[in-house]
């Protein structure tokens, strides 16, 4: 059953992995570079220029960790499996955009978030004795 | 008067007009940036450029309409066509594009963070006058360093187009010469020399004046638009002079106060004090009703308020009772503490904070109008070519009428001589000392100041409240009075159409509270014995009404109530605070010094639960069960023309009052003038003078600064 809920996904939708083209073409003419933390793999085009990320689960963009989205972007020659950036010790964990998840950010006012304001200071300053 | 033709149609027009007054008249917009009517003619920003033909024939060049008067214009010859100005050819259309066009090239491209940016005349007029193609300079702009001007002005100064309007303010309306250029050409800079404030009162107004945004307010820099601004045309009360204002507010703070155009009053200039206290409008204020609880100041609603003093009225006695009216209070707000201390029976009202010997005659009734105002009226300063200063400082007691005084001086027919200690009033002043016992001499002819005001033919004196805040006030008044009669300033003797006795108030509500009787009644006690009574258990009850210059520590053990906008002396004193409206939060009357009433409106509203000053009176009569017959505010105009008419005579000052000598026999008390002391000016802080200047940031620094002490270098 799990194998055709997978076969189902491969087959009608885009946006959890790669599409059945795209595999196709990365199987005919792509190598394997890397793989990042979460899974997603990268491919390099034999003998080409194009680069392929085939996300591991639902296909965000901002899941791309910051070491491979320069090698992904042409930006950098080589992948972070051959040069692998320097990490300073106040660097983050790269974080996917949250945003209309249960995790995005909610300022301290917002109605979705704790929905406890701090009352208005009013826009004069009172006198007290 | 001269015939001219402006754009093919003929006028008749004075020949003193400048070409573009002349065109003005003819209804034709010439744009300009350094010309402006109150400041010399420079000539200097070109704008205003138009074509006149002479003989039918086109001009030679474009004329700077600003600097050339119609009678500069050659005499028509006989038999030719009038000489006629072009305000639309193309000629002129192409000399103000290429004049615009030269201002631009160094004018930076910053409009979106531009504090003058929807109010900028470069802006306007570069949209109105300018074309469409300058992209021929590829050139770097030029770049000039900021200039410190103070607190109050804030200085960008790459964006100056050298128009010296701020220059030519300086030097002859403020006085002091301390704007200057520096430079030639492309290097020309606008600046103070010194990189220090102007050391003037008037320094707010060279803001208005500058068509870019050179010099803008430093306290409002990027708090607002003018587009998102309501306008509010008001009334100021920092001084007596009554200002005429704008005041601009977003929601219910007020961003900027400007000043209004009243050719009478104020022209078009106001003080530093007017223009940038509206900071003090949202500190210190009182918001909430307090009650005294055991010795301390609790937070009340107003029926507990109420309550507290309907019980400790219920058992004063009216003689034990007092009311004394501040110096920003509005005449509706007085005319009602008036009638509901009438209706408890107090006769212990005064309003003469400040002890001055005003407003009553030597028996003690209600004195002429004429003792207590600025008879000759602002205006009439112009006129005068005699003048004498009794114990007053007007640079501090109203800046823009000393303004008027060195206008006036300026133009080369005023004497003016002074009694009282020296201080720089911006204009040469004949000092004759400060001996007060010399009024007298003066009044007997036996001093050398009376033939002088003897022959002038308008001779003037300005009374100070430094002369008549002191025990013998009276008969200083009353000296004063006998030098007008004596001098002809007034009277028979005098010239018809002149009164010279001129009063200097310092507190915007003297004249309406003056005018509306809130005086000592019969058997009452003035201030002075007010404040000594609470001090000896002899006043039990004191009513403050916004009144904060008396000795609150001498008050002894009187139950105080006060009722103000601002926590302040008075407030710290209180036994009990309503909450009032300040100025800009009230539909409110207040009468000038010159005895023009005027109106002001709600910017507005009073914070928290602080409410319009007559209605909590009215409320609390009610408490009282005296209720006052008036339940709007429309009736208690009513009721306050009834009891003085000529305040409902809204913006007009009331002329010379009929020249009557027994008027002016009734004015002061003849006396003895005490010589021992000698006159001292009633402000010694121009910049905190009020409860709402006290509380606000930007004053203080002035005072600060002006104190000689260094600027907080926080700022820029």
């Amino acid at each position: 059953m799990r194998l055709l809920g997978r076969l189902f996904q491969l087959l009608f939708t885009w946006w959890n992995g790669a599409t059945i083209g795209t595999l196709w073409t990365i199987s005919r003419t792509g190598q394997l570079v890397g793989e990042d933390e979460q899974g997603n793999r990268y491919y390099q085009q034999r003998g080409g220029s194009r680069r392929w990320v085939v996300y591991n689960g639902y296909a965000d963009a901002s899941r791309v960790p910051p070491e491979w989205h320069p090698w992904l972007h042409h930006t950098l020659k080589e992948p972070p499996t051959l040069a692998p950036p320097k990490v300073k010790p106040w660097e983050k964990e790269h974080v996917p955009n949250m945003t209309g998840t249960p995790f995005a950010y909610r300022p301290p006012g917002s109605l979705a978030g704790t929905g406890a304001r701090a009352r208005g200071t009013g826009d004069y300053e009172a006198w007290k004795p | 008067m001269t015939k001219i033709i402006i754009d093919g149609k003929e006028y008749d027009l004075d020949p003193n007009l400048t070409l573009l007054q002349a065109c003005e008249a003819a209804g034709k917009e010439i744009p300009r940036f350094c010309f402006h009517e109150r400041l010399s003619i420079a000539g200097n920003c070109r704008m205003c450029l138009v074509e006149v033909r002479m003989g039918g024939r086109p001009g030679p060049k474009p004329v700077a309409s600003c600097a050339q008067q119609l009678r500069d214009l050659p005499p028509v010859k006989e038999g030719q066509p009038l000489h006629e100005i072009v305000t639309g050819s193309p000629t002129v259309k192409k000399a103000r594009e290429g004049v615009m066009e030269f201002l631009l090239i160094n004018h930076p491209l910053d409009c979106p963070i531009c504090d003058q940016g929807g109010e900028c005349d470069l802006q306007d007029q570069a949209m109105a006058y300018g074309h469409d193609k300058l992209e021929r300079f590829k050139e770097n702009k030029r770049a000039v360093t900021e200039k410190n001007m103070g607190p109050l002005v804030k200085t960008i100064m790459t964006r100056c187009i050298h128009c010296t309007r701020c220059v030519r303010f300086a030097a002859e309306v403020a006085g002091v010469d301390e704007i200057g250029a520096i430079g030639r050409g492309e290097d020309m800079e606008i600046t103070t020399y010194l990189e220090k404030a102007v050391t003037s009162e008037l320094s707010g107004n060279i803001i208005d004046l500058c068509p870019v945004g050179a010099l803008t307010s430093k306290p409002y820099a990027f708090n607002a638009r003018p587009w998102e601004l309501k306008k509010i045309e008001s009334i100021d009360v920092m001084d007596a002079l009554g200002a005429n204002i704008r005041i601009d507010a977003r929601g219910r703070e007020v961003m900027r106060i400007l000043p209004r155009n009243n050719d009478d009053v104020n022209e078009e200039w106001i003080s530093d004090k007017t223009r940038f206290v509206w900071d003090g409008l949202k500190r210190q204020r009182l918001d909430r009703p307090y009650v005294r609880k055991d010795g301390k100041l609790t937070e009340a609603d107003w029926p507990e308020a109420f309550a507290a003093i309907a019980a400790r009225f219920a058992t004063t006695k009216p003689e034990r009772m007092a009311a004394i009216v501040g110096d920003l209070a509005d005449a509706e707000s007085i005319k009602a503490l008036k009638d509901l201390m009438t209706a408890l029976g107090v006769v212990n009202l005064d309003c003469r904070q400040d002890g001055a010997k005003i407003g009553l005659a030597p028996d003690g009734t209600r004195g002429p109008r004429a003792g207590y105002l600025f008879n000759s009226g602002i205006a009439s300063v112009e006129a005068a070519d005699a003048l004498l200063l009794i114990g007053t400082n007007p640079r501090m007691e109203a800046p823009v009428l000393n303004a008027r005084i060195r206008k006036a001086w300026l133009r080369g027919n005023l004497n003016i001589a002074r009694l009282g200690p020296p201080a720089d009033l911006n204009y040469p002043v004949c000092e004759l000392g400060n001996n007060p016992a010399d009024l007298i001499a003066i009044a007997d002819g036996r001093h050398a100041a009376f033939e002088t005001l003897k022959s002038a033919k308008h001779p003037m004196l300005i009374i100070g409240m430094g002369a008549l805040a002191r025990p013998d006030g009276a008969a200083v008044l009353a000296a004063c009075a006998k030098i007008a009669s004596a001098t002809g300033m007034i009277g028979p003797e005098g010239e018809a159409g002149w009164n010279g006795f001129n009063l200097l108030h310092t507190a915007a509500a003297r004249v309406a509270a003056l005018d509306l009787g809130f005086l000592p009644g019969q058997g009452g006690r003035d201030t002075a014995g007010i404040v000594a009574g609470a001090g000896k258990g002899e006043i039990d009850t004191l009513f403050l009404l916004g009144a904060d210059e008396i000795d609150t520590r001498a008050l002894g053990k009187a139950f105080v109530i006060y009722l103000g906008s601002h926590g302040d002396k008075g407030a710290h004193r209180a036994d009990i605070i309503l909450p009032g409206a300040a100025y800009t939060e009230k539909p409110g009357t207040y009468v000038n010094i010159e005895g023009r009433v005027q109106r002001a409106n709600r910017a507005s509203f009073p914070p928290g639960e602080a409410k319009e000053d007559w209605t909590i009176l009215r409320a609390l009569s009610e408490v009282l069960g005296r209720k006052l017959p008036y339940d709007s505010l429309a009736q208690l105009r009513e009721a306050m023309a009834s009891d003085a008419p000529h305040v409902a005579q809204l913006d007009k000052a009331p002329g010379f009052p009929p020249a009557d000598p027994a008027i002016w026999r009734a004015i002061g008390t003849a006396g003895p003038i005490d010589n021992a002391h000698p006159f001292v000016y009633p402000i010694s802080d121009f910049y905190l003078t009020n409860p709402i200047a006290r509380a606000s940031a930007t004053l203080a620094e002035c005072s600060r600064s002006s104190a000689g002490r260094p600027l907080a270098s926080a700022a820029e």
